[in-house]
């Protein structure tokens, strides 16, 4: 592993001390400023704390809506002068945002800190490049293409049926129908995701994450201040472990292999060593399901199931919401919705649902040990562990 | 005569129009080799490489079919997009052409072809790499008519 990576230093204990939504899905009438405060408000209102005692904020978004959208988002609740950042690290940027948040508060240097995002996507297929990139000519930049390669290599060299990734969506589709919140609620049959249109072959629509509208936001704090601010710490959930890594040079450049562990495993490596936990200890998980691949590469990755069997793990219903490692138990991405800027929070949002045991009927029974990994363009990769 | 698409990527012939080659580094220090020119290596953070061209053949790692183009895409919808692992270890992502899904399997032999393609939205013309089956391997990547 490259030398500069180093493990993070723990600080001090960092709690979440309230979490919140706005509906994902499509809202033609509220920018974006609308959506990511209506989430901040519910978040201070389940914390239990005052907008004016927050004091600093990280805002992740993606797309332009203009100079400063935190600020703008903000300036709503009150300007009370704290620093406020705009985070973009593409489909992470939510994520990076509560990490950052997180380091905030863990350093010393702040106790009661905002993360929040929030994304309108426009329809269509996302794109990691500018408009002016070669690779526009070159016809290579296509989100969704780019999982069909990986999900083809994965057939060929696991063995896996397509009805094995159909499986990924319906079970995203039967969790998001308990979730209010959730862009997409209707439930599919295995048959009716394979015969939904070819997106990217072998990738058909229901295998894919809608683009989406929406926001989430967390209210981190000090263990050791959750009493100044009157937090009830009974509900409050502990972070245990927050990392986050960029790509490293894997021999190949493109690369959209069956299995690529340098992708998401230095982040879970990391996050393992700084909780002490292992993969065995987690009880709950939410991975980056753009796409049905997705969240089978993330399993093996997080060394939750063995490189290879996540597929079967998923037929034999252990991620479902009865199963040993419950998954994307709110919908994910395939039901939520993908709003990029509020994808990681959202994750965030359910784990700690799930570990206060409020997740209502898609409440999983042994919800003590959660982890949270998002993926962005750049091989961002965040885990997250959380923990009752 | 077009331009490159990418001069960091694909070096068009002087000499023979429609001919070009990839090309990218060898990191004198660590020894990968990567496809695009830079000036620091990727894997290893040194900055002494060597400039090399890699072969115009490689072995089809896998492939797709995008039915809905990304915004500015030029050509024909929907098209083949395919990853080839080129002897030298980079895998290059281009349009498949001159080829069907049915003609394609993972790891059949492709070879590199440069076309030029105009813009969607101006007279702007570009050589543009791609790949199709092997039916010879030309030398050079010499389009093959």
């Amino acid at each position: 592993m490259n030398q500069a990576l180093k493990q993070p230093r723990p600080g001090r204990d960092v709690m979440v001390a309230g979490v919140g939504l706005h509906q994902f899905g499509r809202f033609p009438n509220r920018d974006l400023a609308s959506l990511a405060a209506a989430s901040v408000v519910a978040a201070l209102e389940d914390a239990s704390v005052r907008w004016r005692d927050v004091s600093i904020a990280y805002f992740g978004h993606v797309y332009y809506h203009g100079m400063s959208v935190g600020e703008t988002a903000l300036s709503r609740l009150g300007l009370t002068g704290i620093p406020i950042i705009n985070v973009e690290n593409a489909c992470s940027s939510g994520s990076t945002a509560f990490w950052q948040a997180y380091w905030g508060v863990a350093s010393g240097m702040f106790d009661l800190a905002l993360a929040f995002g929030a994304e309108k996507v426009p329809s269509g297929p996302v794109t990691v490049t500018s408009a002016e990139s070669p690779d526009r000519f070159i016809g290579a930049d296509h989100m969704m293409g780019g999982y069909a390669l990986r999900m083809r290599r994965y057939m060929e060299e696991t063995g896996a049926p397509a009805s094995a990734f159909a499986q990924v969506a319906v079970k995203a589709r039967r969790n998001g129908s308990l979730n209010p919140f959730a862009h997409r609620r209707q439930t599919y049959s295995i048959e009716e995701v394979l015969n939904s249109r070819l997106v990217a072959d072998p990738l058909t629509l229901f295998q894919c994450c809608p683009t989406s509208e929406g926001a989430a936001a967390a209210i981190i704090c000090a263990r050791d201040a959750l009493s100044r601010y009157n937090i009830d710490q009974s509900r409050s959930v502990r972070i245990a472990a927050a990392c986050l890594t960029s790509g490293i040079y894997n021999g190949r450049g493109s690369d959209h292999s069956a299995f690529s562990p340098y992708r998401t495993e230095p982040a879970a490596l990391q996050a393992y060593e700084m909780s002490g936990l292992g993969p065995e200890d987690v009880n709950l998980v939410q991975v980056h399901d753009a796409a049905t691949i997705g969240e089978l590469q993330q399993l093996e990755a997080l060394q939750l199931i063995p490189y290879g069997e996540a597929w079967r793990a998923t037929a034999e219903g252990r991620t479902a919401l009865a199963g040993d490692i419950p998954t994307n138990t709110d919908g994910g991405l395939l039901a939520m919705g993908h709003p990029f800027g509020a994808t990681g929070i959202r994750m965030i949002h359910e784990t700690v649902t799930q570990l206060r045991r409020e997740a209502g009927p898609r409440q999983v029974a042994r919800a003590r040990v959660g982890l949270a990994q998002c993926s962005g363009a750049g091989d961002v990769t965040t885990v997250h562990i959380l923990t009752r | 005569m077009p331009t490159s698409v990418d001069p960091q990527r694909l070096k068009l012939s002087p000499d023979d129009e429609g001919a070009g080659v990839l090309i990218g580094f060898e990191c004198r220090e660590c020894k990968v080799k990567v496809f695009g020119r830079a000036t620091f290596c990727q894997s290893c953070t040194s900055n002494n490489l060597e400039p090399m061209e890699f072969s115009a053949s490689g072995s089809l790692f896998s492939y797709t079919i995008i039915r809905v183009p990304p915004e500015g895409w030029p050509g024909p919808v929907p098209y083949l997009l395919g990853e080839v692992e080129l002897p030298e270890g980079p895998h290059v992502l281009a349009e498949i052409i001159e080829s069907q899904e049915s003609d394609l399997t993972i790891g059949r032999p492709m070879e590199l072809v440069i076309r030029s393609v105009k813009a969607l939205r101006s007279d702007e013309e570009r050589a543009v790499y791609k790949w199709r089956p092997a039916i010879s391997v030309p030398a050079n990547g010499k389009a093959k008519q």
